[in-house]
C-alpha cells in the first residue's frame, strides 16, 4: 500500500521501501513507498529484509530511480540518483524550528523564581517587561513542557490550586476472626469457631431445580493437597450491619475463612469447561492474589452438581452460585448478631475527593457475553445474589460505582473461563487499583465505571460509545481502563480506550496480554499499556488468579497515567512481549518515588503439578 | 513444535450456539471444534448455519508421554458418568 505525504513526513527517518513494482526513471513520491508501520510484519513473514545501507524516506523523496525494481525492494543509494543526505535535512529542520520560535508573536510569560513576571514579546522588536507578580493577579500561569528522558516514572503530577480534600463517605469494615470451621447441629459462631449446620445442603439444593446435589468440604491448610473440581469463584463472607447499603455504613466480615464455589454438571463436566483449574488445590491456586484465598485460610468449598449440559448455559453456573449463596446467607445472618467484643480489627475506608488534583476515573471492563461470562451488579449483601442485576440483563451498559461500593462486594463475579486471568468476586473486594488510586494524594479518583463486554461487535461499540459519552460528561483529566481475561473482549477494550482517547483524555490500558493474550486490535490511543502477566511463559497457565491485576500493576498504571497526564512521553512498547519492560518500569518507579515495590510470585513458587511439569518444562 | 509456521485458512459452519460456547464443524469433514464465546469475533448475532473463517495449522503431538494429570481428570469424569448410570 502506498502512503500519503503526511505519513511520509511522519516517517521520514524510517527506511524507504517501494510498495509496488517501480520503473526506472520514476521520481519517488510517497505514492511509491510502503508504510513503515508494517515493516515488522513483513520482516517476520520473510517478505522483506532491510539492508544496512537502505536509504530513509526523507532521503529518497524526489530522487530518481535508475533501475526498475520489484515491489517491497528497499531503496539503496546505488539505484537512485539525487538522494538528499538526511543529516543536512535534520540540520535544516532544526534551523527551521529555531526560526519558528523567533517569530512567535504571542507573548510568552514565565514566572521566575524571584516572584517576577517576565514578559517577552517577539515580533522582532524584543520588548522585555518586568513587573511584580501581584500586578497580573496570577492570571497568567506558566505551563512548561516537561523534560522527557525516561519511559515511565518521574511522572509527578504538577501541583495545581490546593483545595482541601473532601470526604464523601466512609465505609467501616469490622473484622471477626475465625480459626476453626466445623459442622454442627446449627449454624453459629462461638468465639473464633464457625459451625455450619450439617443438613444445610438439603435447603440449598431446593433453591433451583437445576441444582441436583451440593456438598460442602471444609478445607483446612492440611487439606490443601486434595483434589478439587474447578474453582468458579472465591468470595468473602461478609454482611451489612442494619439497613446500610453497599459502600456505606458498616460491613462485618469473617477473616481466615472464604467461600469457594466449585462444581460440575451431572456428567462430571466442569462448569465453565475449557481451561479449568480442577486438580490438587495447592498446585492450582496462586495464593494471596487479590481474588484468591490467602495461604493459611480455611475454605468452605461447595461442590455443586447441576443438571447435565447446563454447564454452558446461563442458568447453570448461576444456579451453582445461588445454591452456595444460601449457605453464605445463613452464615451472614449469624454474623449480623455477633457481639462487638469479637471484633479483632476495625478498618475505616474513606472515599476522599481531592479538588484541584488531576481527576481520574477507573473503567473496569467485565465479561458480558453470556453464561458464566456475567456478573451480578450491586446485590443487597456483599457478594450476594439477591437484589443484584446481572450485567447481561442490563445490556452491558456502563454503570457508575463509588470506589467503596466496589470494595464492599458490589460485584458478584460469575466469570468462569481462563482461571489465571479471571477476576473472582474477592478480587473486587480488595481491588488493588481502586485502593491505590483512592489513597493516592496526587490524584482525585472520581469513581469507578463498570462496563460489560457483549458478544457481538455492534453491541460492543454501542456500549463503548456510551462509555465515551459518560467519561466526556465526567470531564476527567485521565482514565485507566482494565479488563480481565482475553479474547473478543479486547475489541471493546481497544474501543473504550479509543473513545476516551479521542476526547483528548490520556488513558492507560491494563490487561493480561503477554504471549497468549496478545491484543487482536489496536488504535493510536493505545499508547499507555500495562501488562498484567506474571506467568513465566506469558500464557494462561491454568493457575487461579496468576495473571490478575496486583498491587504492583496498580502502581505502574497510576505512575504511567501521571506521566501521561503531565504530558511526558512514554516510550513505545516493543513489538513482542518482553518481561524486561515491566521490570524496568517497576525499577524506574522505585527509583523515582524512592519506594520498594514488592513483586508477587508466580506459578514457579507452587509445588509443580504433573500437568505443568509435562506441559511447560 | 516443528511445523508451527504452516498456517492454513480454514472455514467452518456453526452447528450449535450455547450461552457460553459455540460449536463449529470444519468444512470438508475436517473436524469439529467447540470454543468459548469469548474467543469468537462476530459482527452479527450468532445463528446456527453461519460460516466462520480462521487461520490454523496442523496439530502436533508434543511428546510420546501421557500427561497423568489430564488423564486422571478424564478418567475421573468417565467414572463419575458410569457411577450415575
Amino acid at each position: 500500500m502506498s502512503i500519503t505525504p503526511e505519513t511520509a513526513e511522519k516517517h521520514k527517518n524510517d527506511y524507504a521501501v517501494v510498495c509496488c513494482r517501480t520503473e526506472a526513471g520514476t521520481v519517488i513520491e510517497p505514492d511509491n513507498l510502503e508504510d513503515p508501520a508494517i515493516f515488522a510484519d513483513l520482516e517476520d513473514s520473510g517478505l522483506l529484509s532491510i539492508p544496512d545501507n537502505c536509504l530513509k524516506i526523507g532521503e529518497v523523496l524526489g530522487a530518481k530511480l535508475t533501475k526498475t525494481i520489484d515491489s517491497l525492494t528497499p531503496i539503496t543509494a546505488d539505484i537512485v540518483e539525487g538522494a538528499k543526505a538526511l543529516v543536512e535535512e535534520v540540520k535544516e529542520e532544526a534551523k527551521e524550528e529555531v526560526a519558528v520560535e523567533e517569530v512567535v508573536a504571542q507573548p510568552v510569560a514565565t514566572v521566575g523564581n524571584a516572584g517576577v513576571l517576565k514578559l517577552h514579546i517577539g515580533e522582532g522588536k524584543d520588548i522585555d517587561i518586568e513587573l511584580p507578580l501581584g500586578f497580573v493577579g496570577g492570571a497568567v500561569q506558566s505551563v512548561q513542557p516537561a523534560v522527557v528522558s525516561e519511559a515511565v516514572a518521574g511522572g509527578k503530577v504538577e501541583k495545581e490550586v490546593d483545595e482541601e480534600p473532601k470526604k464523601v463517605r466512609e465505609l467501616i469494615k469490622k473484622h471477626y476472626k475465625i480459626d476453626k470451621v466445623e459442622f454442627g447441629p446449627e449454624t453459629k459462631i462461638e468465639g473464633t469457631t464457625l459451625y455450619i449446620r450439617e443438613n444445610i445442603c438439603e435447603e440449598a439444593v431446593k433453591v433451583d431445580p437445576l441444582v441436583k446435589s451440593i456438598k460442602i468440604d471444609i478445607i483446612t491448610p492440611d487439606k490443601y493437597n486434595e483434589y478439587s473440581e474447578t474453582i468458579m469463584d472465591v468470595q468473602p463472607i461478609a454482611t451489612k450491619e442494619g439497613d446500610s447499603k453497599l459502600g456505606t455504613g458498616v460491613t462485618r466480615v469473617l477473616d481466615g475463612v472464604v467461600m469457594v464455589v466449585t462444581g460440575t454438571d451431572e456428567n462430571g463436566v466442569q462448569i465453565g469447561e475449557f481451561g479449568s483449574s480442577e486438580g490438587i488445590l495447592e498446585e492450582n491456586i496462586m495464593w494471596n492474589r487479590p481474588g484468591c484465598p490467602d495461604k493459611g485460610e480455611i475454605f468452605i468449598k461447595t461442590e455443586v452438581v447441576i443438571q447435565e449440559k447446563t454447564n454452558m448455559e446461563r442458568r447453570g453456573p448461576l444456579a451453582a452460585h445461588k445454591a452456595t449463596d444460601i449457605i453464605t446467607q445463613e452464615i451472614r445472618d449469624v454474623l449480623k448478631k455477633l457481639d462487638d467484643s469479637l471484633v479483632v480489627e476495625t478498618e475505616v475506608l474513606e472515599q476522599i475527593r481531592r479538588p484541584g488534583k488531576k481527576k481520574v476515573v477507573i473503567v473496569k471492563e467485565i465479561m458480558g457475553q453470556g453464561a458464566m461470562h456475567d456478573n451480578i451488579i450491586l446485590p443487597v449483601e456483599p457478594v450476594g445474589v439477591l437484589g443484584g442485576k446481572p450485567n447481561v440483563d442490563l445490556g452491558n451498559v456502563p454503570v457508575a460505582f463509588s470506589p467503596l461500593e466496589v470494595l464492599d462486594g458490589g460485584i458478584h463475579a460469575l466469570t468462569c473461563i481462563g482461571p489465571a486471568s479471571k477476576e473472582n468476586s474477592r478480587h473486587y473486594w480488595r481491588e488493588p487499583l481502586v485502593l491505590e488510586a483512592l489513597h493516592d494524594p496526587e490524584i482525585d479518583l472520581c469513581g469507578v465505571i463498570f462496563v460489560g463486554s457483549p458478544q457481538i461487535n455492534s453491541e460492543k461499540f454501542y456500549v463503548s460509545e456510551r462509555l465515551g459519552m459518560m467519561v466526556e460528561a465526567l470531564d476527567v483529566d485521565g482514565a485507566i481502563v482494565t479488563t480481565e481475561g482475553f479474547g473478543n473482549n479486547h475489541i471493546d477494550f481497544a474501543s473504550h480506550i479509543e473513545q476516551i482517547g479521542m476526547r483528548g483524555i490520556p488513558v492507560v490500558g491494563m490487561s493480561f496480554c503477554a504471549v497468549q493474550g496478545a491484543l487482536v486490535v489496536g488504535n493510536e490511543h493505545m499508547k499507555y499499556m500495562v501488562d498484567l502477566n506474571k506467568s513465566e511463559q506469558g500464557i494462561e497457565n491454568e493457575v487461579l488468579g496468576c495473571n490478575t491485576l496486583c498491587h504492583e500493576d496498580a502502581i505502574r498504571a497510576i505512575a504511567m497515567l501521571k506521566t501521561a497526564m503531565a504530558g511526558e512521553e512514554v516510550k513505545e512498547a516493543e513489538r513482542k512481549w518482553n518481561q524486561n519492560v515491566i521490570d524496568n518500569n517497576t525499577e524506574l518507579i522505585e527509583e523515582a518515588y524512592g519506594i520498594k515495590i514488592e513483586r508477587v510470585e508466580n506459578e514457579q513458587s507452587l509445588p509443580m503439578s504433573q500437568k505443568r511439569k509435562e506441559k511447560y518444562s | 513444535m516443528k511445523y508451527k509456521d504452516k498456517i492454513i485458512y480454514m472455514e467452518g459452519i456453526i452447528t450449535k450456539v450455547e450461552d457460553g460456547a459455540v460449536e463449529i464443524d470444519f468444512k470438508g469433514r475436517l473436524g469439529h471444534i467447540k470454543v468459548p464465546l469469548r474467543m469468537l469475533i462476530t459482527d452479527y448475532p450468532l445463528k446456527v448455519g453461519q460460516e466462520v473463517g480462521l487461520n490454523m495449522s496442523f496439530l502436533e503431538v508434543l511428546s510420546p508421554e501421557v500427561n497423568e494429570h489430564y488423564l486422571s481428570t478424564l478418567m475421573r469424569n468417565k467414572r463419575d458418568k458410569e457411577v450415575e448410570k
